[in-house]
Formats: structure tokens, C-alpha cells, sequence
């Protein structure tokens, strides 16, 4: 005798059976233990309990979402003075990041990638244009950029809520990431303010 | 799980004008529910926990589009499960994880009597996406396939196959019909 598939059942659970579906269910007690095993299973299911979040990540969320605001009222902050700005660019892309390379020191290696990345969000401030001025491309670019750099931000404020260690080199690697990025952003700025005559 | 989760209009306004405090008021109104979700359809919980951050990152970037349709948990859900479904298509690219062979799943089922949620536990990412949307959150098999990026008739075949198999795990035998 041919029974309902689970296909079939799951139909007439949804009230959408076929003629022989519906027909069969009637009769066939194996058919009805099985749609009623299926109604349990579901409400089972609907019982587990619930698990919960074994860490809190709002810190990580907050982190990003202040990085994005601060990006956000730089780039609609005044540009601030060419000379200036066209120092602080020398400045920065002199910047280098590998003095300490095969040093092995993650430790200097963190703080120096910390100290550049500070350097690199500062100048940021100073030679900003205002948000209008640049393209539609160049603020694709930054945009882009902007949202990679919060993307680290995050995942450094959780590797820094599970107490990884300073010497770990998944950190230095990341903040090394983050100077790589800041660098381009600069770039992307500093390229298209000089592009507008500014 | 059924959650009515009530959210004051006037704690979504201010979130929506940017009041940090009334966005960590949401975070701890829909962090269980967000990450129970997200726990439910994958298998490893430092996912859910990186579905659970992804979620509320496009929360705070997104409340201002929020317009008050349907409850905000609706709205909140909606994104998580799309960062879930995300996950596990990304994953499967990466893997590419069958969707029916289950690690450990053809050994489990011999003989073996376990509980609803272990036996859960046991399926696919893609069979618990679809037990779980459709089962206990109440998503349409419509909803689920748009989400996916997948048909209707998949979705349907995937919650029948992943029922079937349950079944088989928890060695209920109703009568002996072949399912
Ligand atoms: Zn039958």
C-alpha cells in the first residue's frame, strides 16, 4: 500500500494536500500517526530552549558605530590650509611600516602600528575636504575604504573584549591592515584635494 | 521560540536620532533572540556570535529606515536571518557542504535514541535554516526561497528531507510507513 511521503505530509500540514493526499490521510491510521509525529516533532522543536549570547557584543558594535560617526563629521569638517596639508602628507607617506620587520617583536611591532595609525587618523583631520567636493567615484573609494577600516575596528575591539595578548601576531597583522588602509584613505583625500586646485 | 518582543515607539525614535544609549536599549532587547536564531541554523556558535554583531551593525547603520512597518522585531529578524542564510551559502562555497550528507549524521541515526535537539544539532546548516524559518519562526516557504536565492519547490523538498531525517534519528517508528 502506498503511504504519504514527508513531502505529502508537510502539504497537509500547510492545508495544501493532493486529492489523494487528502483522501488517504481519512483512512490510513499509519498516515495519521505520522502526520500527528510531525505536528509533535514541530512543536518540540518550538520548545527548545532558548540559547543565549555567551559573550556581549555591544562593545564591538558600539566601536564601529562611533569609528563611522567620527569618519562621518570629519568628511563634512572644512578643509583646513593646502601648505598644511601638503606637509602633513609628506609627513605621513614617509610613514613607513617595516622598520621592525623580521624583528619578531610583536610587541614594538603593535605599538608602532598603533602610533601610525594615530598619526595617519590625525592628518585626516587636517587636510579633509568637504564631503560635496569630492566625485562620485573618489567617494566610492572612500566609502569603501572607510567601511574595510570599521570592519577591523570591530573585530580588533573583539579580539581585545577576548583578552587576546599583545604578542599575538593575529593583532599585530590586523593594526598592520589598519595603517595599510588609513594610508590609502589619506591617498584618496589628499590625491583628490589636489586634483580640485584646493 | 515565540518571542513578543514590544518595543516603546519613543525608544525607536530616539535610536533613530542617533541616541547611543537608545540603540544599546535594542542590543539588549533582541540580543538572545538575534543570537538563538542564528545559533539554531548554524552549527558553530562563534558564527552566530559574528551574526549576532553583523545584525545590529546594519541596525545602527539602517534605523532610519526603519518606517514603522510591522514589529521592529520583524524588521531586526529579517536582517539576521539574511546574515545567517548569507553564512551558509558563503560557507558552502567555501566547503562546498552537501546539502543532505551531515558529518556525523549517517553514523548517529543507527539505533541510536536521541532528543530532538541533538538530533537537530545533526543536520545540514541549509536543513536547519529551513526547519528553523519555517517550523518555529513562521517564515513562508515564498519567504525562505527569496532569502536563499532559491525555489519554493526547494525550499519545500528541503524541510520534507530534513523531517524525514529527523525522524529517522529519533527512531519513532509510528507503524513502518517508508518515508
Ligand atoms: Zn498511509
Amino acid at each position: 500500500m502506498m503511504h504519504c511521503t514527508m513531502e505529502d505530509l508537510g502539504a497537509l500540514r500547510a492545508g495544501e494536500g493532493s486529492v489523494w493526499a487528502r483522501r488517504h490521510i481519512i483512512t490510513c491510521a499509519i498516515c495519521q500517526a505520522e502526520l500527528e509525529a510531525l505536528y509533535q516533532r514541530v512543536a518540540q522543536l518550538k520548545a527548545l530552549p532558548t540559547l543565549r549570547p555567551p559573550r556581549d557584543r555591544w562593545p564591538a558594535v558600539r566601536a564601529v558605530m562611533n569609528s563611522e560617526r567620527a569618519r562621518r563629521r570629519r568628511s563634512r569638517s572644512a578643509w583646513g590650509g593646502t601648505l598644511a596639508a601638503a606637509a602633513l602628507l609628506a609627513g605621513v607617506l614617509l610613514v613607513q611600516p617595516s622598520i621592525l620587520g623580521q624583528s619578531g617583536n610583536l610587541h614594538a611591532e603593535l605599538t608602532q602600528a598603533k602610533q601610525q595609525s594615530a598619526t595617519l587618523e590625525d592628518s585626516l583631520q587636517h587636510y579633509d575636504v568637504d564631503g560635496r567636493v569630492l566625485s562620485g567615484h573618489c567617494a566610492a573609494v572612500v566609502a569603501e575604504l572607510e567601511d574595510r577600516i570599521s570592519d577591523i575596528d570591530g573585530t580588533l575591539a573583539t579580539l581585545t573584549q577576548r583578552n587576546v595578548g599583545e604578542q599575538d601576531a593575529e593583532l599585530v597583522k590586523l593594526w598592520r591592515q589598519r595603517v595599510g588602509l588609513m594610508r590609502e584613505l589619506v591617498t584618496a583625500r589628499a590625491t583628490r584635494a589636489r586634483y580640485v586646485g584646493l | 521560540m515565540t518571542v513578543s518582543l514590544a518595543v516603546p515607539d519613543v525608544l525607536v525614535a530616539r535610536a533613530q536620532a542617533g541616541d547611543e544609549a537608545a540603540l544599546e536599549a535594542l542590543y539588549r532587547a533582541f540580543e538572545t533572540p538575534v543570537y538563538n536564531l542564528a545559533r539554531r541554523m548554524l552549527r558553530r556558535p562563534e558564527d552566530a556570535e559574528d551574526v549576532l554583531q553583523e545584525t545590529f551593525l546594519e541596525v545602527v547603520r539602517n534605523i532610519k529606515q526603519y518606517r514603522g512597518e510591522g514589529h521592529l522585531w520583524g524588521w531586526v529578524r529579517r536582517i539576521a536571518s539574511t546574515k545567517a542564510l548569507m553564512r551558509i551559502r558563503r560557507d558552502q562555497l567555501r566547503a562546498t557542504e552537501s546539502l543532505d550528507d551531515e558529518p556525523g549524521g549517517r553514523a548517529m541515526h543507527v539505533g541510536a535514541n536521541l532528543d530532538l535537539e541533538r538530533a537537530f544539532e545533526v543536520l545540514s546548516e541549509t536543513s536547519r535554516a529551513v526547519v528553523w524559518l519555517h517550523d518555529v519562526e513562521g517564515y513562508t516557504h515564498e519567504e525562505i526561497a527569496e532569502q536563499m536565492g532559491r525555489s519554493v519547490s526547494f525550499s519545500k523538498s528541503q524541510l520534507a528531507r530534513a523531517h524525514a531525517r529527523l525522524r529517522r534519528m529519533l527512531n519513532e517508528d509510528v507503524g513502518g510507513a517508508t518515508l
